[in-house]
């Protein structure tokens, strides 16, 4: 079932299309990861979806018909830097923001609690949030995003900010979320995308350039790249290399060989086993990391 | 609901911010420094000396209505100022720090985001303006002779009409500038451009919100109702109106970079 389908969008400041002409829907369940590098009119489409800016063109529209005046009852949202009131403490915040999105003075202070203890600052509870740290800023934010129970969770940018630590935690609450909710997240970091996300809009200048199961993608991209080098060249190395037949292409740069393969179990078993038959004195034998990143870069280049 | 929400919540941080403490301790020491150094000033000269042998001078004391107008003689000018400067980042500062971003990603309406602000601030100002009459009040009668008690409280009400409305342009200002010394700044060059405007055309533009303090005074020395007081405090309420409701549409419209 479709959350929210989101048609034709624009957004144009000083004549530029920062968000140009985008279209996607969004399942109800999935984490679905909005990738780019900077400037790719992530925020700008987060901040439209989230009502807080007009779409200069096209539309959003949610499945609950009759509710569709106003986004923000059903979305919650992270904004890329989460600034708070500091005079308040992390309870009151969250309090405050609750009834705010309409809930009794007695709902939003045990669904308060109730998010400060999911994203760990129950101990933090009566600080005031001047003297939180970056990280739990990042967590107070999501907790406030979550206070109203929104249908949809965007999250710009969540982990980029953070130290490892501080990622690790984020990624392991947005997986806890998935479990029943739909988000929405922006990230440049592949790593991140690859890790909680089950599916990527890769925008870049303000379009979306690819959209898709992780997995698929993963599967496009399945040929993969294994570095051999020796410290004495064999001889007929490049014909015996190519004889195998899950090998396709053989290259010799800087007395490397470049050796491109459709899978790599079978293919790692063979020449392995070629080299170990033959006693071909190996130096170096490396498979390259071809993840999300190269078909990122590529993508983004095309 | 949500207005009672967000009120409490302005009420709340005036409070730690100290503005509920420092805002009428100044307004009460703007109110009560001229009467009470108009009082003196002839025996300050005394001690310090300096004239002349045999110089004799005379200054005439202030009628007690008098002395309390110049309570609001003070207050006229550095306590417009202070008007400016206390709401001056109410809402051009929750945009700049980004808080703004965050309290709308909320279902909040942008009348109620105004209209709590506003009141907050109106209730620090009247509260302020009253007190600080009480002690004018106080010191006027100890020192300068009778005054009614209920003449200085109402003329304190219609004056604070004219401080609203100052405010409904700081509210304004607020929601078209990034800046809060901006706003404040341009909230004084208003005040003073509408001030030289009532001043040329006084003849014609006796309704004036800007004539509020005026006619205030005029109600001071004879406590008479007169019909351009009903008029400037009436017209002074409804700038004030249509200002705050001019923000809620800015803010509306506003798109944010």
């Amino acid at each position: 079932m479709s959350l929210i389908t989101v048609d034709n969008l624009t957004k144009t400041y000083d004549k530029k299309d920062v968000v140009d002409h985008i279209s996607f829907t969004l399942e109800s369940g999935k984490c679905v990861a909005l990738l780019g590098p900077n400037g790719a009119g992530k925020t700008t489409t987060l901040r439209m979806l989230a009502g807080f800016i007009k779409a200069t063109e096209g539309t959003i529209s949610f499945d609950e018909d009759e509710l569709t005046k106003d986004f923000r009852k059903f979305v919650g949202y992270l904004p890329q830097f989460p600034v708070f009131h500091r005079w308040m403490s992390g309870f009151e915040f969250l309090v405050y923001v609750g009834q705010l999105a309409d809930l009794s003075k007695k709902e939003a202070e045990e669904r308060a609690d109730e998010l400060l203890e999911l994203v760990n600052l129950k101990d933090f509870k009566k600080m005031r949030i001047g003297k939180y740290s970056g990280g739990m800023k990042q967590r107070l934010g999501i907790a406030q995003a979550l206070i109203h129970r929104p249908k949809l969770i965007m999250l710009d940018e969540p982990v980029s900010a953070l130290d490892p630590i501080g990622r690790r935690e984020i990624l392991n609450l947005m997986r806890e979320l998935k479990k029943d909710a739909t988000i929405l997240f922006s990230t440049h970091i592949l790593n991140d995308a690859e890790e909680v996300s089950d599916e990527i809009i890769l925008l870049n200048n303000g379009k979306v350039i690819e959209k898709g199961n992780i997995n698929d993608i993963h599967s496009e991209q399945e040929t993969v790249t294994i570095h051999i080098a020796f410290s004495e060249d064999p001889k007929f190395v490049m014909e015996r290399l190519k004889e195998i037949e899950s090998v396709f292409q053989v290259t010799n740069e800087r007395g490397e060989y470049q050796v491109s393969v459709h899978q790599l179990l079978i293919a790692r078993k063979q020449l392995l086993d070629l080299f170990q038959k033959e006693n071909w004195p190996l130096t170096k034998f490396e498979v390259a990391k071809t993840s999300l990143e190269d078909f990122f870069i590529k993508a983004v280049n095309k | 609901m949500q207005f009672q929400v967000m009120f409490k919540k302005e009420l709340l941080e005036n409070w730690r911010n100290f503005k509920w403490i420092w805002v009428p301790i100044v307004f009460i020491i703007l109110a009560i420094m001229d009467p009470i150094t108009t009082y003196y000033l002839p025996r300050i000269l005394e001690t310090v000396g300096g004239l002349p042998e045999g110089a004799v001078f005379s200054i005439p004391m202030p009628s007690p209505a008098e002395a309390v107008g110049m309570s609001y003689a003070q207050i006229g000018s550095i306590g417009v100022l202070i008007v400016a400067v206390i709401s001056m980042g109410t809402i051009a500062g929750e945009i700049r720090s980004g808080v703004y971003e965050m309290i709308l990603s909320k279902p909040v309406s942008y009348a109620n985001y105004i209209m709590s602000k506003f009141s907050a601030y109106s209730l620090i100002i009247l509260l302020s303006l009253i007190v600080s009459m009480i002690a004018s009040w106080y010191y006027v009668s100890l020192l300068f002779g009778d005054i009614a008690f209920s003449t200085v409280i109402v003329s304190a009400v219609f004056y604070t009409f004219y401080l609203l409305f100052i405010l409904s342009i700081t509210v304004v200002l607020n929601t078209l500038l990034k800046s809060p010394g901006l706003v404040a700044f341009l909230t004084i060059i208003i005040v003073i451009a509408l001030n030289i405007i009532t001043d040329i055309f006084s003849h014609v533009l006796t309704w004036s919100p800007l004539m509020v303090s005026n006619h205030t005074l005029a109600f001071l020395y004879d406590g008479s109702l007169t019909s351009e007081l009903i008029g400037s405090v009436s017209l002074a309420i409804i700038f004030t109106a249509l200002l705050l409701v001019v923000a809620t549409m800015i803010l509306q419209r506003r798109a944010f970079d």
